[in-house]
Parts: C-alpha cells; sequence; structure tokens
C-alpha cells in the first residue's frame, strides 16, 4: 500500500482527503501546516506528498522546497486555487511533478495521483522514457514519466532518431502519467525550436489538460499544434 | 382744565395779559381815585379853615368892639374873594353864647346850623358835612380867642357841590388815560402772541405732514425760503458716507468712510444751519436741522434696510428666522419654499422642530436655549424633512439674532443631498475598490468550503459508483461535514454582501463588535497567509452607537488593512524577525465605545502623522493606492461624532484609536 503525505491547513478538506485516499486504497497520513507536514517527511519519507499552497507560516512551495531537498525523487503534487497558474508554474520550477487545481475534482486527483505513482513505478523499473516508431505519415516520440533535467539526453536522442526518419511531421506524444517541470519545459521549448529550424511541424498529443494550459501559457502552443487525445495513433486511451 | 387746555396759545396769551391789565387798571383806578379824592377834599377843608381862621384873627376885634358892621363887610369880603365864592356856600359867625351875629347868607339864617357843628373846649377846629335846607356842605368851625378866652366860632361852609364837580372831573381825565393804557396793551399782547404762536403752530403743521410721511414738504420756516435738492448733500446720495454735522455723536458709523469735515462741500453744509436771532429763530433752525437729521437717517434705513431684506430673500441659501422661545418659524426666504416645498404661510407660525423628524430638533432646541447670545453653531448633516415627508439632509447654521425686538434665531440650511450622494458614491467607489482587493482573499476563502464539499461528494460518488458500503460513520462525517462547509460560506457571501450593500439614510444602533467581528472574518484567514495573525479581545455587551455597519465594516477593513501593508512593508525590509501582530481591543470609557487597532508593523514617520488623513495623501508608491482609505474613514467616522487618533513609533508599530459616542 503506497503511503501518502497530505498538506492542508483546512482540517474539513483534510478529513475528505482521507476518506477519498483511504478507499482509494492509500495509507494516508496528514499535517495541518508545513513545519509538520515537513516532520512527518523526515519521519515517514513517503514517496508521494499532496501539498496546499496558501497556508500560513510556511506555505506550500517553502515545503516544496524543503522536500526537494530532502530527497528529490519525491512526487510533490500541489494543489492551488483555482485558475492561478501562477503559483502553479512557480511550483513545477520548483520541480513539483504535477499540480491540481481547487476546489478539488476526484479525477483529477486521481489521475494526478496514478501519474505520480507510475512515474515513481517507471523510475524504480528503470524503463527508458523514450521511444521511437513511425507511424503511418508522421514519425512518432513517445515519452512517459516526468520530464526534468534528467530526462534531456534520452529526449535529444529521440529527436534525433525521429529527425532521422525524415518524415515532415513528428508527433511528441505523451503517455497518461506524463508530467512536465519547469526544467523540462526549457528543454522541450529548445527542442521544438531546432524542430522548427528543420522544416519539421511537431505536434504534441496526449498531454493532460492541466499541462495544456501550462503549455499554453509559457508559449510553446506556439511552436507546435496540440492534438486532441482522440487522435493519438496508439488508439489507447489518453490519460 | 381741560376746556383751558383747548384754547389756543394765542388766545391764552392774549387773554391772560389782558385779564392782569384790566385787574391792574382797576386798582389803580380805585387806588387813585380814593388817594385823589381824599386829597383834594382835604386841600379844601384846608383852604377853608384857613379863610375862617383868617375871619377869625381879623374879627376878633371886631367882635371885642360888638362892631359888627366890619365883621359883616369882613365875612363877605372873605367869601366874594376871587374864586372862593364858588367855593364857600356861607360864611357865619357865633359869639360865645353862640348867638349868631353876622352871617352871610341872603336869607333868613337857618337855626338848625347854629349849633350843628360846635367846637369842643380843647380842640381848634371841628369839620363836619351838614345838609341844611337844600344845602350840603363841609361846615368847618373854628374858635375865636382873645388871649385865653374864646369869644365866639366862625364857621364857613363849603359847597359840596362845587367839589364833587371837580372830583368828577378829576375821575374822567383819569379813567380816560387809562382806558387809553389798556387800548396800546391789548394791541401789543395781541401782536406778541401772534409773533410766538404763528412759528410754532407753522412747526405743528410741518411735524404733522413728517409723521404722515410726507417728508418732501417744503420746509419754510424762519427768514430763508429755500428749495434745495437733498442730492447736494454727498451723505445723502452716498449712505455710506458718514456727515460730519448730523453724525457727530453716531459713533457706530466712524467706521465708515468719513467724510472729511473741511471737505469744500460740507465746510458750509447747505442743510445744516445755525442762524443768529432769537429763540423763535434758533428753535426754527434746530427743527429744521432735525428733519433733515430725519430725512438723513430715514434714507439709511431705507437702504439698510433693502440691502438686508434683499440678501435675506436672495441669499443662496435658505434661510429661516425662528423664535428662540417656542422654535416657531417667523420668517423664510424664497428659498426655504424652493427646497421644502411648504408655501410661506405653511411655514410661518410652525414649529421648526416639524422640519426635523430624527433628532425631534434637538440640536436646534439646545442651541435655542444656550446662554451665549453672541455664539453661532453649525449642526452637520441634520436629516429634514420636505413637504410630502420625503427626507433630505441639509447643514445647518444657526445664530442669535433680535428680530422686530424679539430674540430670535436665524438659521441658514445648506442642503447636502448631492453631497451626501457624492459622498456616498465615494464610499462605495472606495469600498468596490476594497472588495477587489479582497477578491483573492475571498476567492480562496471561498474556495476553502467548496473544496472540502467537493471532496466529500465525490467520495460518496465514487463509493456509490463502486458499489460500495459506506460506512456509517464515515457517511455522517461526509454529510454534516458538507452541510457545515455550505454554511461557512453562506456566512463569507453574506458578510460579502453586507460589505458592498449601499447605506440607509439613517443610522441604526450597533454593537461595534460586529463590524469588527465581520471584517474579521473576511480579512482572517487572508492575513494569516501573510503570516500575520489577528488578536481579538472585544468586550461583550458595550453600549450601542449610532452608525452604519457596512460604513464601518469599510474603517475597519481600511484600519486593518493599513496595519497588513505596515507589517508587510517592514517585512519586506527586514525578513521573518517576528510574526505580524494586529491586536484589536473595543472597550468603553466615559460615554465613549473605543476600538483599538494595534499592529507591529512600520510605524508612522513623525512628519507625516499629520497627513495620514488628508485626502490623495498615500505612502504607497503612485497608481498603487489613491490615499483615500483613511481619508474616507475618518469622514465616515466624523459622520457618527466619531473620532480616529493614531499613536504611533517608528519601527515599532502603530496604535489607530476610534471612538465613538455611545447611543443615549
Amino acid at each position: 500500500m503506497d503511503t501518502i503525505l497530505v498538506i492542508d491547513d483546512e482540517k474539513p478538506t483534510l478529513a475528505m482527503f482521507r476518506l477519498l485516499l483511504s478507499a482509494n486504497g492509500y495509507n494516508v497520513i496528514t499535517a495541518e501546516n508545513g513545519r509538520d507536514g515537513l516532520a512527518v517527511f523526515e519521519r515517514q519519507k513517503p514517496p508521494l506528498v499532496v501539498t496546499d499552497i496558501k497556508m500560513p507560516e510556511m506555505d506550500g512551495i517553502e515545503v516544496l522546497r524543503r522536500i526537494k531537498q530532502l530527497d528529490a525523487n519525491t512526487e510533490v503534487v500541489v494543489i492551488t486555487g483555482h485558475g492561478d497558474m501562477e503559483l502553479a508554474i512557480q511550483a513545477l520550477n520548483l520541480d513539483a511533478t504535477d499540480f491540481i487545481n481547487k476546489p478539488i475534482q476526484r479525477l483529477a486527483l486521481e489521475q494526478a495521483l496514478r501519474r505520480a505513482k507510475e512515474r515513481i513505478d517507471l523510475r524504480r523499473s528503470k524503463e527508458d522514457q523514450v521511444s521511437v516508431a513511425v507511424g503511418e505519415d508522421a514519425s512518432v516520440i513517445r515519452f512517459r514519466g516526468s520530464l526534468t533535467s534528467s530526462s534531456e539526453p534520452q529526449l535529444l536522442d529521440g529527436f534525433r532518431e525521429a529527425f532521422a526518419l525524415n518524415q515532415e511531421k513528428i508527433v511528441l506524444h505523451f503517455d497518461g502519467n506524463a508530467s512536465v517541470n519547469g526544467a523540462g519545459i526549457s528543454i522541450l521549448t529548445q527542442l521544438l525550436l531546432d524542430a522548427g529550424k528543420r522544416g519539421n511541424r511537431v505536434v504534441i498529443a496526449g498531454l493532460p489538460e492541466h499541462f495544456k494550459k501550462v503549455f499554453r501559457i509559457v508559449g510553446i502552443t506556439n511552436l507546435v499544434d496540440i492534438e486532441e487525445a482522440e487522435r493519438n495513433p496508439w488508439g489507447e486511451e489518453a490519460r | 382744565m381741560k376746556p383751558l387746555g383747548s384754547i389756543s396759545l394765542k388766545n391764552k396769551f392774549f387773554y391772560s395779559i389782558l385779564a392782569v391789565l384790566l385787574i391792574i387798571s382797576l386798582a389803580i383806578a380805585f387806588l387813585a381815585r380814593w388817594i385823589l379824592v381824599s386829597s383834594l377834599i382835604s386841600e379844601l377843608e384846608l383852604r377853608g379853615s384857613a379863610i375862617a381862621r383868617t375871619i377869625a384873627e381879623r374879627g376878633s376885634g371886631f367882635m371885642l368892639d360888638k362892631n359888627y358892621t366890619q365883621l359883616l363887610a369882613l365875612i363877605f369880603e372873605e367869601q366874594q374873594l376871587k374864586e372862593s365864592k364858588h367855593l364857600i356856600a356861607y360864611i357865619f359867625v357865633l359869639d360865645q353864647d353862640n348867638e349868631v351875629i353876622s352871617h352871610t347868607f341872603t336869607h333868613r339864617f337857618p337855626l338848625e346850623l347854629k349849633l350843628a357843628n360846635p367846637v369842643p373846649p380843647e380842640q381848634t377846629r371841628s369839620v363836619q358835612l351838614l345838609t341844611v335846607a337844600d344845602l350840603a356842605a363841609y361846615d368847618i368851625a373854628i374858635p375865636v380867642k382873645e388871649g385865653l378866652y374864646r369869644i365866639g366860632t366862625v364857621h364857613v361852609g363849603l359847597n359840596k357841590d362845587h367839589i364833587d364837580q371837580l372830583v368828577a372831573a378829576l375821575r374822567t381825565t383819569f379813567l380816560g388815560f387809562l382806558s387809553l393804557v389798556i387800548v396800546i396793551f391789548f394791541i401789543m399782547s395781541h401782536m406778541l402772541a401772534k409773533y410766538i404762536t404763528k412759528p410754532i403752530s407753522r412747526l405743528t403743521k410741518i411735524s404733522d405732514e413728517l409723521s404722515r410721511g410726507n417728508f418732501d414738504i417744503k420746509l419754510d420756516l424762519g427768514s430763508i425760503m429755500e428749495r434745495l435738492d437733498p442730492f447736494d448733500c454727498p451723505a445723502y446720495a452716498n449712505t455710506d458716507l458718514s456727515c460730519p454735522h448730523f453724525d457727530g455723536f453716531a459713533t457706530s458709523r466712524t467706521s465708515q468712510e468719513s467724510l472729511p469735515i473741511n471737505s469744500k462741500s460740507c465746510r458750509h453744509c447747505i442743510l445744516y444751519r445755525k442762524q443768529t436771532g432769537d429763540e423763535v429763530v434758533q428753535l426754527a433752525d434746530s427743527f429744521h436741522n432735525m428733519v433733515w437729521s430725519i430725512k438723513l437717517y430715514r434714507r439709511r434705513l431705507h437702504e439698510s434696510e433693502e440691502k438686508y431684506r434683499t440678501l435675506f430673500d436672495n441669499g443662496p441659501d435658505p434661510i429661516f428666522v425662528v423664535d428662540s422661545s417656542d422654535l416657531h418659524v417667523i420668517d423664510a426666504n424664497p428659498r426655504v419654499i424652493e427646497l421644502y416645498g411648504y408655501e410661506r404661510d405653511e411655514l410661518v407660525g410652525t414649529s421648526f422642530l416639524e422640519l426635523e423628524p430624527e433628532h425631534a430638533g434637538k440640536s436646534t432646541a439646545t442651541f435655542a436655549g444656550s446662554p451665549n447670545v453672541n455664539g453661532c453653531a453649525s449642526f452637520q448633516k441634520v436629516l429634514h424633512q420636505k413637504k410630502g415627508g420625503k427626507p433630505f439632509f441639509v447643514n445647518l447654521h444657526a445664530g442669535h439674532i433680535t428680530y422686530k425686538g424679539r430674540p430670535a434665531i436665524i438659521i441658514a440650511a445648506t442642503d447636502m443631498t448631492e453631497m451626501m450622494e457624492k459622498d456616498a458614491q465615494l464610499i462605495q467607489a472606495s469600498k468596490m475598490k476594497s472588495l477587489g482587493e479582497m477578491s483573492a482573499g475571498i476567492a480562496h476563502e471561498i474556495n476553502q468550503p467548496l473544496s472540502a464539499i467537493k471532496m466529500g461528494s465525490d467520495y460518496l460518488a465514487m463509493m456509490v459508483e463502486r458499489d460500495w458500503d459506506i460506512p456509517k460513520d464515515q457517511l455522517h462525517e461526509v454529510v454534516s461535514e458538507i452541510s457545515t462547509q455550505v454554511d461557512r460560506a453562506a456566512e463569507i457571501i453574506d458578510t460579502l454582501r453586507a460589505f458592498g450593500r449601499k447605506a440607509d439614510l439613517v443610522k441604526e444602533k450597533l454593537d461595534i463588535n460586529k463590524p469588527v467581528k465581520g471584517v474579521h472574518s473576511i480579512v482572517r484567514k487572508q492575513f494569516e497567509l501573510d503570516d500575520i495573525s489577528i488578536e481579538l479581545n472585544l468586550t461583550p455587551g458595550l453600549s450601542p452607537i449610532l452608525a452604519h455597519d457596512n460604513r464601518l465594516q469599510q474603517v475597519f477593513f481600511n484600519v486593518m488593512s493599513n496595519a497588513r501593508d505596515s507589517i508587510n512593508e517592514k517585512k519586506d525590509r527586514a525578513p521573518a524577525r517576528e510574526r505580524g501582530l494586529i491586536a484589536i481591543r473595543s472597550f468603553e470609557a466615559n460615554r465613549r465605545v473605543v476600538v483599538e487597532v494595534e499592529d507591529n508593523g512600520m510605524g508612522i514617520p513623525e512628519a507625516i502623522r499629520d497627513k495620514i488623513f488628508e485626502p490623495f495623501f498615500s505612502t504607497k508608491e503612485t497608481g498603487q493606492d489613491m490615499g483615500l482609505g483613511l481619508a474616507i474613514s475618518y469622514g465616515i467616522a466624523k459622520d457618527y461624532a466619531g473620532d480616529i487618533k493614531v499613536q504611533s513609533r517608528e519601527g515599532k508599530g502603530t496604535t489607530f484609536i476610534l471612538s465613538f459616542p455611545a447611543a443615549a
């Protein structure tokens, strides 16, 4: 059973978290503020942390920073106010793996947690994040897990391989569990710019909805098209 | 006295002089007559006596010799001597035996004469008025003596008719003279009376005309007949000038522009007269000057009245004149009628208090009762009613005056409706700005319960979808939590709605803790996120104050926001030294309800402490803040007769002290 640490200054929210996550099979530990949360984290080292950002005394950003210092591999999902993308991006730059909006949708929460779990599993199995295949009219780069600075060499190789296939259209397909952090965004931006110079048309597919929003804000959508999930070449559920 | 009083002065003079004259004349006449007649008679008697003595001396010898012939000759001689013959009626001589020895009667001697006037032995003379046989005469008897012996008596009779004729002539002459004197005096007194009374009756006529208001009457008093144009007088033409002749003692005009007395036109005033002459002339001059003085002052008064009437009637503000004792309206200018909608007749006589429904005219009544008659008072934003009961706000300025001899109050009312609406708009605008500032925090605040609700309901949905059993205690936990959180969200929305609502006209009785708590509930969480905690120390059961809940919320919001900004600014300069703290206390002291808001922020530098309540004063960067928050807060507090004071120590923090009078 996976252990998950939830930090939120709202007791009612914490109570609901506990019910919902327990029902989903998680071992839930809670903390009412950032300081307590950190203390619990140091003691129990849970692989997964969900933290609210807006909290008195020590806010979620600070908690995220400290947790990443303690253990960079911890998956930290931050909870932001609805539509507060600035904070979300700030959190992503600090290597938060994912963010969810308040009020928390069950599906969004479940997806975020599932993706985080998959990423953890991926990391444990040491599987390749990137694989390249030839589709009907395009070369396809498939990406799984977190797009961070550590995934840069793999992604570079993947793009080189795709370029070698000599097809004009390149589809960059994110698996359902994919996540992008700040460093990942800058790597991706650079690669997409290179592809643009080479005359390739890059289409991004399979990206979770909230990451589409982030890509829109940071300007990646100006460089590429983002395909709707249904049109992904594998035909599988893109979540 | 009455009938005497109605007699004209002229006749009084005339008749009284005449009466005195007559009395004096009569007295003189009687006195003179008595003196003259008696002296004439005694003189004639003396003459008779002298004749008798002459006869006695010259005839004594004849008597001794008994030469009666000679004696007779003698007495006839004496009787016929000169004018004596008219005077002397008879002479006769008696011997010592009282026998007639000689007499001048041409007829028989009347014997009764012989002893009618005897001379007593020790006397030298005896005079007696006798009437003997148609003859009235003064008989003068003188004894004839030879040595010590009496040898006879001489009797001389003085003719009474002759004497009476003399007296009558004398009387006629005297009375004639006296009558002449009376006539002369009569004419003189008549003329004198006329001289004195004619100018007086002329003055009377002029006075009558003046009192009827006819000041254009010709003043033909005295010798000079003038036709002067009053506008030749500079002081008459321009009432602001003072006249050196007529204003000699009127000190009240000294402050006015004064015309120098040696100016060419005034050295010899054409209107002011001082002629040499008797009292009548002086009286006429004095009267003339008085009339001019009255004319001058009437004109000044008229102009002054007109001036002030114009000010009253055409003044831009509505003005009431109200009786001090019962506060009834005595007068009101046309602006009052315009503003209040009442006719003037409806207003005059009704109580001023009826216009002031809310406080029942307490302010005005208090002022009317104040002993300081020179004082002036202002009442801000008093609620008044127009005709028909429509309420509106006025500022009242009241002062004590004397109106038509009665103590009164003059009240100027300024319509504040537009100003108040602007105020309200400004306050509303500032409130909307505050709401805008709050919106992020409020969104967060509402998101919290929504989040919990969402998760709770999602949990239920998930369990149902998966067809899992929900443990009863968990089900209860979820639904009760959802209910609680819905209440919480509703409360936030209520507070927000109350805050955004426009205030009513009428103030409410309010526990000051209520707006404090309201604002606290909105900002608490937000402030906590800024790492600022709010410490509430509110005394329950404070006296209510008269105010508006949501306007006070705005005040407290402004003050707390400033406290937060100050703490945050301090934190930015020297990060995280101490936790931000805002301490709010409420208490009551000296019939005032006080709320203190203390922070441990930056503090306010001494130099700008006086300016913080000024509008458009801001320490924040241009564009970030209009600098209206505290100015508006101060204005709101003042509206409720409250006050905001500030104590601050730079670098240590600031305390805002808000105090309001407890409602009675």
